[in-house]
């Protein structure tokens, strides 16, 4: 490594290409170092922009991005093979050292320095905080407001009987106020000595009126809270799946499948549990307590002040037990889940557990974590039980002081029965609800959390399905023109790729796992888009093509073929609803599928099960294929088609594929080499690039890499003969 | 055995009969057994010899060249102290000391990323994959273990 002294000034003028903040030191502590490079030189500073190394870039070779636990170093190496650990960062930074590692390399090869620094954005910008996500929502800055409004917005279709719902609710809260008013004047009425019946029964008749019309407003209110919700739900939930549906696939490679599920249900739950039940309740019981307040204040101000001064007490004791509440019943959630894990593990595995005789084993596993559940329930619901018990002599402390002034003020004629009477039932109507006051704010931040997962679904760049672009016939030419891609984008899988291949031709692709022939497929397909080069169908950049009128002419074979819960017929008429029955015989018949369909005892209406759990591998996979001719696409994958079957339903389905494959350019994976001696032409592909092109004799003859593949496996194939003998 | 860097930067290891050009140590259960079982491995990623006890294995300057390499290829924290980990909005905050120094990383669904391997061993991952391991919670000042206690 050049230090300080042995190294070259560099002209201050000169551009810096690209400057990167490191967080780790040359020691391996945590730290601050800066990555510059330019044109001429690729320099480490540290602190102060100490220099701390530098390489020239006429001395160097080439550049990597060499991964560590925990993170990356980049190491450059020079022209007499020194290699120099330049710079060390943590895993947070690795994606960006890995694209200059590249610029270095372009640098180094006298290519123009191009390089994509999309820096994402880890940190807030307004309070600083580490974001969740990179890129983002900062759950502390979000716009509250905003989000509210968005929420409300779900809202706007049915106002009528939102504006319903706010009206009832208001009125039964407010006529609610009334029996005890009713109430305390018969009270009063009997202490002042009218004892008049017919007022008792005029007193009794107006409060039946009020309870009737509480009642009744309390059924508007109940059937329209139950009607919004079940609407507005169901519009969270398609809205959020219609976004799901067209995501970028690279997305449903960073989540997992049951995290984008739960935005579409839970998320989607909490939002309009929040908007239909959350809100209203908010208001109300605010409403409430207003109205109690100004009710109390009127009868008589200083009892008022005493009976409602707990209150404050009651509001902090009850969020400041909220928390560590919640938090013991979150570990109780969370313990309950490794239940459930551990029962689904080892009844999913009973056969493995059987065979190694573990059942003591996972008896036990089941029994510590049984009891961890007990432990944790025990204690969250203790705890709770003794929270709520204080909240309990809170609010009775409330009536304990209404009863000690209040009847003090009765006994020296300052407040009559009747009064005393009211304020005594008030009393517990605005305590009530008092105690769960502390939820709220869980509450509401629960809810908005889950909008903003909503909302970040929606906003989220789609494919570019809406973009119109040319719709056309494929013939089916497919050229690859100098393609390089990577799923992260600093660590390409193909690099550099090119090739043309002619329509109806058969390609094969050839290497090791991980050489990039999936990732080749899924250009095709367009799953992903190449970082850099074109990808040419017919001549045309196929970016200007419509994306669903494309992907409609390509027809996939997997290795394990999807099946969608339903009928025979309707899995093989999936992708062209409106072929005839007939059309979709011929395609089960050049299958080879027409023959074991007839002999189920509903044929074609065969249910499949779920992900088509009901039928063998070979006929789901035949399906599939029945599926894919009858799709009659232009360009045709087969992704390891026939590899997870025996050889008998191989013959079948080579058989099949032979019908499927006439007239069409297709790509085959095949693990089994021998499988692609049909194909025109092998692509062998080494690390992401091509290492050899040309027929299977051509590849034989060239004694490559090929050739060394194919003794490989037959190599194998022999020791597996043996075996199978022995 | 020699072990050395040459270049500077790469580790060289000569036996016997052959020499390696590009040695890379790696521990191969570095969690269930901290300082045994390391594996040397050639430029291909192929084991040249497995050390049970290297510390005891090799050399004094051996084991200097060695645990320099692995000082800069395993980067996890050690944590030492916990200034604090506060849980918002399903994320959880950290800031800590570890043995490489003061560092601030944020983690979420710490149900799948603090992951226990032994009654008092802990091993957190952030969203980035950056690993913080708290090799044994005992160690801890209580305060810290407070902290992560009431975290995880």
């Amino acid at each position: 490594m050049q230090l300080n002294d042995t190294a070259i000034a560099i002209p201050v003028s000169e551009e810096v290409l690209v400057s990167l903040e490191a967080d780790l030191t040359e020691d391996a502590q945590f730290g601050s170092r800066t990555l510059e490079v330019t044109a001429s030189h690729v320099t480490v500073r540290g602190p102060g922009g100490i220099m701390l190394a530098q390489v020239p870039v006429a001395e160097a070779r080439s550049a990597r991005n060499e991964p560590l636990v925990s993170g990356g170093r980049l190491v450059v190496q020079t022209k007499t093979g020194e290699e120099i650990p330049l710079v060390t960062y943590s895993m947070t930074k690795a994606h960006l050292f890995s694209e200059a590692a590249r610029g270095i390399e372009q640098l180094c090869e006298g290519k123009p320095f191009d390089i994509n620094l999309k820096e994402e954005k880890t940190r807030c910008d307004k309070c600083g905080r580490l974001l969740p996500e990179k890129d983002g929502v900062c759950p502390n800055c979000v716009k509250r407001g905003q989000t509210m409004l968005r929420i409300l917005s779900f809202m706007k279709p049915y106002w009528q009987r939102g504006l319903l719902l706010g009206v009832t609710a208001t009125a039964s809260t407010l006529i609610n106020l009334a029996p005890p008013k009713i109430q305390g004047l018969i009270l009063d009425n009997f202490t002042s000595g009218i004892k008049s019946v017919p007022t008792l029964f005029q007193w009794v008749g107006l409060w039946a009126l009020t309870v009737l019309a509480a009642s009744l407003l309390q059924i508007v209110n109940g059937r329209t809270t139950t009607w919004l919700g079940c609407y507005i739900s169901s519009d969270l939930r398609t809205a959020v799946y219609r976004a799901v549906e067209f995501l970028k696939l690279a997305y449903f490679d960073k989540k997992p499948v049951g995290a984008i599920a739960s935005r579409v249900t839970q998320d989607t739950e909490r939002v309009w549990f929040f908007l239909v039940d959350g809100l209203p309740w908010m208001g109300l019981n605010f409403l409430l307590l207003v109205a109690v307040a100004v009710q109390l204040f009127m009868i008589n101000w200083t009892l008022a002040l005493a009976i409602l001064s707990p209150i404050p007490v009651v509001a902090i004791l009850s969020s400041s037990m909220w928390k560590p509440v919640s938090n013991l019943f979150h570990k109780v959630s969370q313990k309950m889940a490794r239940v459930h894990m551990h029962l689904n593990e080892s009844l999913t595995g009973i056969r493995v557990v059987k065979a190694f005789a573990k059942e003591d084993h996972e008896y036990e596993r089941f029994l510590t974590r049984s009891n961890e559940l007990r432990d944790a329930a025990a204690r969250a619901d203790m705890t709770w039980n003794t929270a709520f018990g204080a909240m309990t002599f809170c609010v009775a402390l409330g009536t304990v002081v209404h009863w000690a002034y209040g009847g003090y003020l009765m006994f020296t004629g300052k407040l009559t029965l009747g009064q005393f009477y009211v304020v005594n039932a008030y009393l517990a109507m605005a305590y009530g609800p008092l105690q769960w006051f502390a939820m709220l704010n869980n509450w509401f931040t629960r809810a908005m959390a889950g909008a903003e997962r909503i909302f970040e679904i929606i906003d989220m760049t789609p494919e570019p399905v809406d973009m119109q672009g040319k719709k056309a016939r494929i013939e089916g030419e497919v050229e690859f023109d100098g393609v390089r891609f990577g799923y992260d984008k600093s660590n390409p899988v193909i690099n550099g790729v090119s090739f043309k291949v002619a329509p109806g031709e058969m390609i094969g692709l050839v290497g090791h796992s991980g050489a990039g022939k999936s990732t080749t497929i899924n250009l095709i397909s367009r799953f992903y888009e190449p970082d850099a080069g074109v990808i040419r169908i017919d001549g045309t950049d196929y970016r200007e093509l419509d994306l669903r009128d494309y992907r409609s002419q390509i027809g996939i074979v997997l290795q394990e073929p999807f099946l969608f819960h339903g009928t025979i017929l309707e899995n093989i008429t999936y992708g062209n609803p409106e072929a005839s029955f007939e059309e979709a015989v011929a395609a089960a018949v050049a299958a080879n599928a027409h023959d074991f369909i007839l002999s189920k005892p509903d044929g074609y209406d065969t249910l499949v099960g779920e992900r088509g759990s009901k039928l063998s591998g070979g006929e789901k996979q035949r399906i599939s294929i029945a599926r894919a001719i009858l799709h009659d696409p232009r360009i045709l994958i087969l992704d390891e088609a026939t590899s997870s079957v025996d050889v008998e339903t191989e013959k079948q389905i080579q058989a099949a594929i032979a019908h499927l494959i006439k007239g069409r350019t297709t790509f085959a994976i095949a693990h089994r080499l021998s499988t692609l001696r049909n194909a025109n032409r092998l692509i062998v592909l080494e690390k992401g690039k091509i290492a050899e092109i040309g027929t299977h004799e051509e590849l034989m003859e060239k004694r490559g890499t090929f050739y060394n593949l194919v003794q490989t496996q037959s190599e194998i194939n022999e020791i597996i003969g043996v075996g199978a003998v022995g | 055995m020699e072990i050395f860097y040459m270049p500077e930067g790469r580790l060289r290891l000569t036996t016997d009969d052959r020499s390696y050009l590009s040695v890379k140590p790696a521990w191969a259960a570095p969690l269930t057994y901290p300082g045994r079982y390391l594996s040397l491995v050639d430029g291909k990623g192929k084991q040249i010899m497995m050390l049970t006890e290297p510390q005891k294995e090799l050399t004094a300057e051996q084991w200097a060249l060695v645990s320099n390499e692995l000082t800069h290829r395993y980067l996890n924290g050690k944590v030492t102290k916990i200034h604090e980990a506060k849980e918002e909005f399903g994320a959880t905050y950290w800031s800590v000391e570890t043995d490489r120094g003061h560092k601030e990383f944020v983690t979420q669904s710490l149900q799948e990323n603090a992951q226990w391997l032994g009654p008092r061993q802990l091993l957190i991952i952030d969203v980035d994959g950056n690993r913080f391991e708290v090799p044994d919670i005992d160690l801890l000042d209580p305060a810290s273990r407070k902290l992560l206690d009431r975290a995880v």
